[in-house]
């Protein structure tokens, strides 16, 4: 089973190897954060393929359980990572990384490489009616209803 | 009386002042105007104990006949096995260890100092009560006072160098705090740091002196020991040596010759006991001492922690008697500063300092009387030392009941005539003052007959009876033993000179080893290469003639007493009533002001004038009262220590002197009786011709101040000018504070400055650069720091990739 499988660990290897590239190339160069962390997900399936493939090639199911366990660990993390990448978005109103470079040194310089679009502070205007006619008396019990449904 | 109970009550001499002060320091707030009463009460009970072990060693000197000595080890403080190297001669091998047993001693040396201390301590106690009432430190006063006695007690109980130093430190220590009582006002803070530091050179003295007893006796015991061998270790002053004739001839060491170190110990002894005793050169703290409460001052700066050095130097009187020219410095510089201070005392015009100076020129007379090194001389110097407590404790009270009635003045030019509203005052003084003068019924007359005495055998031997023993060939220089031996010389005549030593203890180590500045530091009292075995240079001062000068400067001194104390008087309590504007302290010339009384003894010593103190009624009221009965006078509390002390003022010496009870009691000490001292016994006459000399010069005095002051208004300088600049060089008490000043305190200065600049530049930049470092590299790892996420990363990465290159780089090599 050894030899007949190397072919097979190169293969897997050398597509693990593409996918931890890629995530890092992803992580190093995007700025979204739901995309940084999805590039940090792919650098773990990598890893995780490498895993299963070294698993196979040597007959040990280590590997395979050893990469179930970090499926699970991998599955909770993505829940919490959302929870941060949500919470960091209600405070910026941004997914963009760089929204978050104020957390540097006071003494050094802000890094901009291309300038973000001002932040929409003034609130939405909704198209309005004018007011015409007598305002309704309004039913105190029939308002109360309205709002439990 | 057994040994274990007497043991009890030796412990409980220092233990009840202690309790007392702890007691007072515990409860002296809530006690509030009652604190006095555990210090007060443990000196008394102290006082009472001392009595009695007085007693006791009196009964067992008639019973034995010999050296009484007692002796309790309460604890084993330290022990060290193998301390010393090199200890003296054969019985090395039985001195290595280092104990320092707490060990306390009895002998009537220590019993006469302890009735001194409890006794002086309990009046000056009991006359605090009223001179310090309403002061707000008042338990801290009396804390101290008890924590004064329990030290001093300790001090002349101590049979131990290293506790005699300890000791020495505690009285140092209580005495600053109680010049800095009224710490508030600067020159009282300044006058305890004065008296602290000048304290300090003699300390030091003392301390080298332990260090070198030590090297050279192997132990710092007083009394013979046991070594845990089982082997006697002799005591510095222990019986085993004490009778050894060449016990005090130490073996040559480093070089020097046994008779130059012995002398080394003597004068750094003397150093010690100059700086604690105010004696030329280190006399300069004692003056500016008189910052302080009265009571303090009339405790422990006149009648016992300036004792102290007396008290060593008679201690260890065998050890300077082996070595005569050490002894003959005692002598010089006692009667130098007898004369100086007495001179300076002459011109001073603060009543305090006055006595301060007094004080300084009697302590000279007892180190004059001590350096003769007869057993007159020692037991007349502690003669004296009995009845200076009396008298100068009794005219620094009268001086502080002056002061407290005219709030705060001590200036005498500022009142006068006092004797009209405060007559017990002025009569216990004017008894005080015959004693200090040494009119004839009077205690001081007797004790400085004596000192004169002792001095004048030395100057002119063979009018005393000639030498009784120059069996010996070398030549003793005058300073044989004078007299025929009496009862206490068991020993038989036999001379006692630096000429006879143990050849193995010849000098024969080499010097060679020893660095240059050792060598200048002990050149003092080293001989040169030849006379190494004979002495030292300093024993060629040793002749009738100094001995001659001595007496004449002591009798001079004697006439400078009589007339600066009557000056005194004269000025204080003669002539017309003057009295200062602070003057509101009388306690109410009717009985309805009893209401107020408290209010009135309020101290207004620490604000200098005290004006608008009291309530308020002005001059014209007090010589209205005066008319009338002493309104002037101090409380109960206070005229009582003062009668006490002038009845023993005037009856303590014709007492003593004519049963001559306290030479024979004190020639049981150990030291005194079993040592070389011993043998210098005379028999008890009374030298009508000193007498008489001494008398007139007292007479002459009193009669040129009598001249000079009596019933005249006083407020110039008149003395000074008198004198002319005479009277300059003694107001300004011979420059020696300038001296001072300029040869050590602003060179000091000078090096403070320095010490300063050095310290604020070189050091503190050291350490500042120092600390720089840290901030410099943070302050280039801080550029990393850029808040972006990708380069943090990209950090991760690169280090990750580094790891495994290294690792690559690992397994492959």
């Amino acid at each position: 089973m050894n030899a007949a499988s190397l072919p097979l660990l190169q293969n897997a290897l050398t597509v693990g190897a593409i996918l931890f590239s890629l995530g890092l190339v992803g992580i190093l160069t995007r700025r979204n954060l739901i995309v940084m962390f999805l590039a940090a997900e792919m650098m773990l399936q990598g890893i995780s393929v490498s895993l299963v493939a070294w698993s196979r090639y040597h007959g040990d199911f280590g590997g395979h359980v050893l990469v179930i366990f970090v499926l699970t660990v991998a599955a909770c993390e993505a829940a919490v990572a959302l929870v941060f990448v949500l919470q960091a978005f209600s405070r910026t109103g941004r997914l963009d990384a760089a929204a978050w470079q104020s957390l540097r040194e006071a003494t050094v310089g802000r890094t901009i490489d291309r300038e973000l679009p001002a932040v929409d502070t003034v609130p939405p205007r909704f198209p309005t009616l004018t007011p015409a006619g007598v305002q309704p008396a309004t039913d105190a019990d029939d308002a109360l209803e309205r709002e439990h449904v | 009386m057994n040994n274990q109970s007497l043991s009890l009550l030796l412990v409980l001499v220092p233990l009840l002042p202690l309790v007392g002060a702890v007691a007072t320091v515990l409860l002296g707030r809530r006690l509030g105007r009652s604190a006095h009463l555990p210090a007060v009460a443990g000196i008394g009970a102290a006082a009472a104990v001392a009595i009695v072990l007085l007693g006791v060693t009196a009964r067992d000197m008639s019973a034995t006949h010999g050296p009484v000595e007692t002796i309790s080890t309460l604890w084993q403080w330290a022990s060290i096995e193998g301390a010393a190297a090199d200890a003296s001669g054969a019985d090395a091998a039985a001195t290595r260890g280092l104990s320092i047993p707490v060990a306390v001693r009895l002998d009537p040396l220590t019993a006469t100092m302890l009735t001194i201390i409890t006794c002086v301590g309990l009046l000056v106690a009991i006359y605090s009560t009223g001179y310090m009432h309403g002061d707000p430190g008042y338990p801290r006063f009396f804390a101290l006072v008890a924590m004064f006695v329990f030290s001093m007690a300790m001090l002349v109980m101590a049979s131990n160098f290293l506790l005699v130093y300890v000791f020495w430190e505690a009285v140092g220590a209580c005495s600053y705090l109680l010049i800095g009582f009224w710490f508030t006002k600067p020159e009282a803070a300044k006058a305890a740091k004065k008296a602290f530091l000048v304290n300090r050179v003699g300390d030091f003295g003392l301390a080298v002196a332990t260090f070198l007893i030590w090297m050279s006796f192997g132990t710092l015991d007083f009394h013979d020991t046991l070594s845990p061998q089982g082997v006697i270790v002799p005591g510095v002053l222990g019986q085993t040596r004490l009778a050894d004739p060449d016990g005090y001839f130490l073996p040559a060491a480093a070089g020097f010759s046994g008779a130059a170190v012995g002398t080394a110990i003597c004068l750094l002894l003397l150093l010690a006991a100059c700086g604690k005793s105010a004696q030329l050169p280190l006399h300069v703290w004692l003056p500016d001492a008189m910052e302080g409460p009265t009571p303090a001052s009339a405790l422990i700066h006149a009648a016992t922690m300036v004792t102290a050095g007396i008290y060593l130097v008679a201690r260890t009187a065998p050890l300077f008697v082996a070595h005569p020219g050490a002894l003959t410095l005692v002598s010089i510089v006692g009667a130098t500063t007898a004369l100086v201070a007495a001179l300076i005392g002459t011109v001073q015009n603060d009543l305090k300092r006055v006595l301060a100076y007094s004080t300084i020129s009697q302590l000279g007379y007892m180190f004059a009387s001590l350096g003769t090194g007869t057993l007159l001389g020692f037991t007349a110097a502690i003669f004296h030392l009995l009845t200076h407590a009396c008298f100068k404790a009794l005219l620094f009270l009268g001086a502080g009941s002056v002061m407290h009635s005219m709030g705060g003045v001590i200036d005498m030019r500022r009142f006068g005539g006092l004797r009209r509203v405060m007559p017990i005052t002025a009569a216990t003084f004017l008894v005080g003052s015959a004693a200090l003068a040494g009119v004839a019924p009077f205690a001081g007359f007797f004790s400085k007959d004596e000192i004169l005495a002792a001095l004048h055998a030395k100057g002119w031997p063979d009018a005393h009876g000639g030498h009784a023993d120059h069996d010996d060939a070398a030549p003793t220089d005058g300073r044989a033993a004078v007299g025929r031996p009496v009862r206490l010389a068991s020993v038989g005549p036999v001379s006692f000179s630096t000429a006879r030593r143990s050849p193995a203890a010849a000098g024969d180590a080499p010097a060679r080893d020893l660095p240059d500045a050792d060598r200048d530091a002990l050149a003092l009292v080293a001989p040169s290469a030849g006379g190494r075995d004979r002495g030292v240079p300093l024993d060629a001062l040793d002749t009738p003639a100094t001995w001659r000068l001595l007496f004449w400067m002591s009798l001079v001194t004697a006439g400078l007493t009589a007339f600066y104390t009557f000056r005194a008087v004269f000025m204080t309590f003669t002539g017309p009533l003057r009295l200062p504007e602070g003057a509101g302290h009388g306690h109410g010339h009717d009985d309805g002001h009893a209401a107020a009384h408290d209010h009135d003894h309020a101290p207004a010593h620490a604000h200098d004038g005290g004006a608008g103190h009291g309530h308020g009624h002005g001059h014209g009221d007090h010589a209205h009262g005066a008319d009338g009965h002493g309104s002037l006078e101090s409380p109960p509390a206070m005229t009582l220590p003062l009668v006490v002390l002038a009845v023993a003022s005037a009856g303590i010496g014709w007492l003593l002197f004519a049963t001559n009870w306290l030479a024979h009691f004190l020639a049981a000490t150990p030291s005194l009786t079993a040592s070389a001292v011993a043998r210098t016994a005379v028999p008890h006459v009374f030298h009508w011709d000193l007498a008489i000399q001494g008398t007139l010069a007292a007479v002459c005095g009193i009669v040129v101040a009598a001249i000079g002051h009596l019933g005249r208004r006083s407020d110039g300088p008149q003395m000074e000018r008198f004198l002319g600049p005479l009277g300059t060089l003694f107001a300004n008490k011979f420059y020696v504070d300038q001296i001072y000043a300029w040869c050590i305190v602003r060179p000091l200065e000078l090096l403070a400055a320095v010490a300063a600049i050095f310290d604020r530049t070189v050091i503190d930049g050291a350490v500042d650069a120092v600390g720089g470092i840290p901030g410099a590299i943070g302050g280039v790892l801080r550029r990393s720091q850029s808040g972006l996420l990708q380069r943090y990363a990209l950090a991760g990465v690169l280090g990750v990739l580094s790891i495994v290159v290294l690792l690559a780089w690992q397994l492959r090599g």
